[in-house]
């Protein structure tokens, strides 16, 4: 009964145009001749934590990919449907990706940190922006790091390379770099797969507090983790969206057995 | 019987130790060869700074005439068994009333009588590269004045202060009057127009002072004799260096050598290119390689940056890598014959003709000159630098691209801001690489540019200061030039020598440079990765 009150149920399939953070329609998406994800219409609710599940190469991680136009790197991708972020369709021709990508920042499976200082890290997007003056940069430095949790840490030396810093620290100044553009929607793409428990507990806990300023979308190979700390949970299988619910009902009663099946480890 | 195999004579550690022994001395036979070659050329190019013992000799001459004189002995006795049946000789520089400023000469060993250490007589060195061998006795001043020998250093110092006086004259006053009549030349002034012939009594005003200040030098004059009592008079204002090696201890030496090296690496070749410094081929060397290395890096990263980021991935882009990889492999001559032919020739000419027609047909940039040189091996050491940047740019993770996309930034911000600096330690490694294959070519250089003797440097005083149009000198042609200089003048083979470990020493600086330079961008931007 408390639980219910704590999670306030939204209908996933009725989702309001102003509590949808990504809408998904119809989208279809191939590499060359192999069809990667098959007709995903799905609504993703602003301000919740939205987990991908599913064996690997069902799609989750192309999925995930399609809300920042990612794919578009690699050479023979098309991609069919709409995705409409902040009420335009960003896969028509004319988007601006460096706009869209500075909207929607994106966190990778293995850390990334730029071979330069911890603060020239953070500025890393904001210089692109044309950002230049020191006041400026240095307040965007240190509200994000304080709001990826990682400020008490490195602030005796922002100016050390980022490389010293061990792999949650690092996960975290990542997550900071795309704080510091103030993305409205975040995509975490296995984030904590290459980190140990105790640091996966620490990345949790700031996704959970990430939550009030942001969306976030995770893929997650890991069962547990998405339970814990998601909301809403898509599950996909070899590009189909296979059942899509809070994540309470899919971990507890799902409606589809492949989805039993998946959950309950019989599979995958 | 099955197939022969080694299991059969040895054990496994057996195996292990002949392999590992076989290996080490293949390796140790390296660092031999390397050594060796090391301290030949540095034995032999620091010859060239010791000084030698002046020694009295009476020999005969093969007509029957005894001679005594001050020479130097030349460390090698060659056993000529073509030039004088199979007898020792002796091979020596003397000076004598005959030959005052130094003759060689191959004596057999039994005409020689009496050898014996003059430690009187000085090797005196003349600016114009020649040595006198004599004892001085005594200086000869102005109005038939004589002077002690010991005051030696404070008359140089009256005849240095006349020479500078010479040349200021000259730099600053017959320089600008010449200038100003070749003006008048170019816009064809009357041969008796004022300005003229105002120019003209300047310039004999001028012309008088100099021929006076030039008498009163001649007036300054070191008396010397040779072994054989015969005095000789030679001008102070011609020598350069006096010592008395016979005289000198260890330290003595040692400052002869300091003085040596300081003269060799600032002077200008001498006695066609036997004596004097090197200091001109130092500096075409070194210009003509940073001029290159600004040229190539460039292009070659540039051209590598296309080939792996945004060149697609089909046959063309595979045809043009292994022809960057067989480029490589062309014979440097080759480069040189098509530095001359497309660069000099047909670049260089049309330059004439569009920009210059008012010299021709005398060249301005049609004409081999560091420049051409320059670019001719960047074109050379293109493919070096291409194919080791692109070792570099495959080496930046994946990661850090798809980060830097991720965060808004446009495939050229990437590169330009991730990707570049990663690759930079590759690029370091192509421009080292460059580098040293640039500062050993001699074939092609001799095709565009590089000359056995350059009267200018290819920088000076006169805008635009730096003339990429002249002629260089290069110290791989000096020493290609320095070995068909007559085997028996041991002095100027170890000229030779010396430019060759000078040649050694400004690869290895470069490449120091470079390294230190590498590992300072490895550590900035590849630790942890």
């Amino acid at each position: 009964m408390l639980k219910l009150f704590e999670r306030e149920q939204l209908n996933l399939a009725k989702l309001p145009e102003a509590q949808t953070a990504i809408e998904v329609r119809d989208l279809c998406l191939r590499f060359g001749d192999k069809h990667v994800l098959h007709n995903i219409t799905m609504r993703i609710p602003k301000n919740r934590i939205t987990a991908l599940i599913g064996q690997s190469g069902c799609g989750k991680s192309t999925l995930i990919s399609c809300f920042n136009r990612m794919n578009d790197l690699i050479d023979n991708s098309v991609t069919e449907g709409e995705i409409i972020i902040d009420g335009r369709n960003i896969n028509r021709k004319k988007e601006n990706l460096s706009i869209l990508r500075s909207q929607v920042g994106m966190v990778f499976q293995r850390p990334n940190p730029f071979p330069m200082s911890i603060y020239d890290n953070v500025c890393y997007g904001l210089r692109l922006q044309g950002i230049k003056q020191r006041r400026q940069l240095d307040d965007a430095v240190e509200r994000a790091l304080i709001e990826a949790a990682l400020w008490d840490e490195v602030k005796d030396r922002l100016f050390e390379s980022a490389t010293t810093l061990s792999g949650g620290q690092q996960q975290r100044l990542v997550i900071a770099r795309a704080l510091a553009l103030k993305p409205s929607i975040l995509l975490l793409d296995e984030p904590t797969s290459a980190l140990d428990p105790l640091t996966t507990l620490i990345i949790e806990e700031l996704m959970a507090e990430l939550k009030k300023r942001c969306t976030i979308v995770i893929v997650t190979h890991n069962m547990q983790q998405a339970s814990r700390v998601s909301d809403y949970t898509a599950f996909l299988h070899q590009g189909e969206l296979v059942e899509y619910s809070d994540s309470d009902t899919l971990f507890t009663l799902p409606e589809k057995k492949q989805t039993e099946d998946y959950i309950t480890g019989r599979y995958g | 019987m099955g197939k022969w195999s080694p299991r059969q004579f040895l054990s496994n550690r057996q195996q292990q130790s002949y392999v590992i022994s076989l290996g080490a001395f293949c390796a140790g036979l390296l660092v031999v060869a390397l050594a060796c070659v090391l301290m030949l050329i540095t034995i032999r190019g620091l010859d060239y700074f010791w000084p030698r013992p002046v020694q009295s000799i009476q020999f005969e001459l093969p007509d029957g005439t005894a001679k005594q004189v001050y020479a130097q002995i030349n460390e090698r006795h060659i056993n000529s068994a073509v030039e004088s049946g199979s007898e020792p000789a002796f091979v020596f520089r003397y000076s004598d009333s005959q030959h005052p400023y130094g003759r060689s000469l191959l004596v057999e060993a039994h005409a020689v009588e009496v050898i014996s250490e003059a430690q009187q007589a000085a090797d005196i060195l003349l600016h114009n590269g020649t040595r006198v061998f004599s004892e001085p006795l005594s200086i000869r001043l102005p109005e038939g004045q004589s002077g002690e020998l010991a005051k030696y250093e404070e008359v140089r110092d009256t005849v240095t202060a006349i020479r500078e006086q010479i040349e200021t004259v000259r730099k600053e006053r017959l320089a600008s009057v010449h200038r100003e009549l070749a003006s008048l030349d170019l816009r064809q002034v009357e041969k008796d127009a004022p300005a003229r012939l105002r120019l003209y009594a300047d310039f004999e005003r001028w012309q008088q002072e100099v021929l006076r200040l030039e008498a009163q030098l001649a007036d300054y004059q070191l008396v010397t004799r040779f072994n054989n009592g015969s005095e000789f008079l030679i001008p102070l204002d011609d020598i350069d260096r006096l010592s008395y090696p016979g005289q000198l201890d260890w330290f003595g030496k040692l400052g002869i050598v300091g003085a040596g090296v300081v003269a060799f690496l600032t002077d200008a070749p001498k006695q066609a290119n036997t004596a004097g410094g090197v200091f001109p081929a130092l500096f075409g060397t070194v210009l003509m390689i940073f001029v290159m290395t600004i040229l190539v890096t460039p292009f070659g990263v540039l051209a590598a940056v296309y080939l792996h980021e945004y060149a697609p991935d089909n046959h063309l882009t595979s045809v043009i890598r292994i022809c960057v990889s067989n480029m490589a492999g062309v014979p440097s001559i080759v480069y040189g014959v098509f530095g001359l032919g497309f660069f000099v020739y047909l670049v260089g000419g049309n330059i004439d003709e569009l920009f210059f027609s008012d010299a021709l047909p005398a060249p301005t940039m049609g004409t081999p000159g560091v420049f051409w040189a320059s670019l001719t091996m960047a074109i050379l050491t293109l493919p070096v630098v291409i194919v080791a940047t692109e070792e570099g740019l495959r080496r930046v993770p994946e990661g850090l691209k798809s980060g830097s996309y991720a965060l808004g930034a446009t495939k050229f911000e990437t590169i330009w801001h991730t990707v570049l600096p990663m690759a930079s330690p590759g690029i370091m490694t192509g421009v080292i690489l460059a580098i040293a294959r640039a500062a050993g070519e001699v074939a092609p250089l001799m095709l565009v540019g590089a000359v056995k003797f350059a009267p200018n440097l290819p920088f000076d005083g006169e805008f635009p200061y730096l003339h990429l149009d002249r002629q260089f000198m290069h110290l791989g042609v000096l020493i290609y030039d320095g070995a068909f200089h007559s085997q028996t003048d041991v002095r100027s083979a170890s000229l030779m020598f010396a430019s060759c470990l000078l040649l050694l020493v400004v690869v290895f600086v470069l490449n120091v440079l470079a390294v230190i330079l590498r590992r300072r961008l490895r550590k900035r931007y590849l630790r942890g990765y």
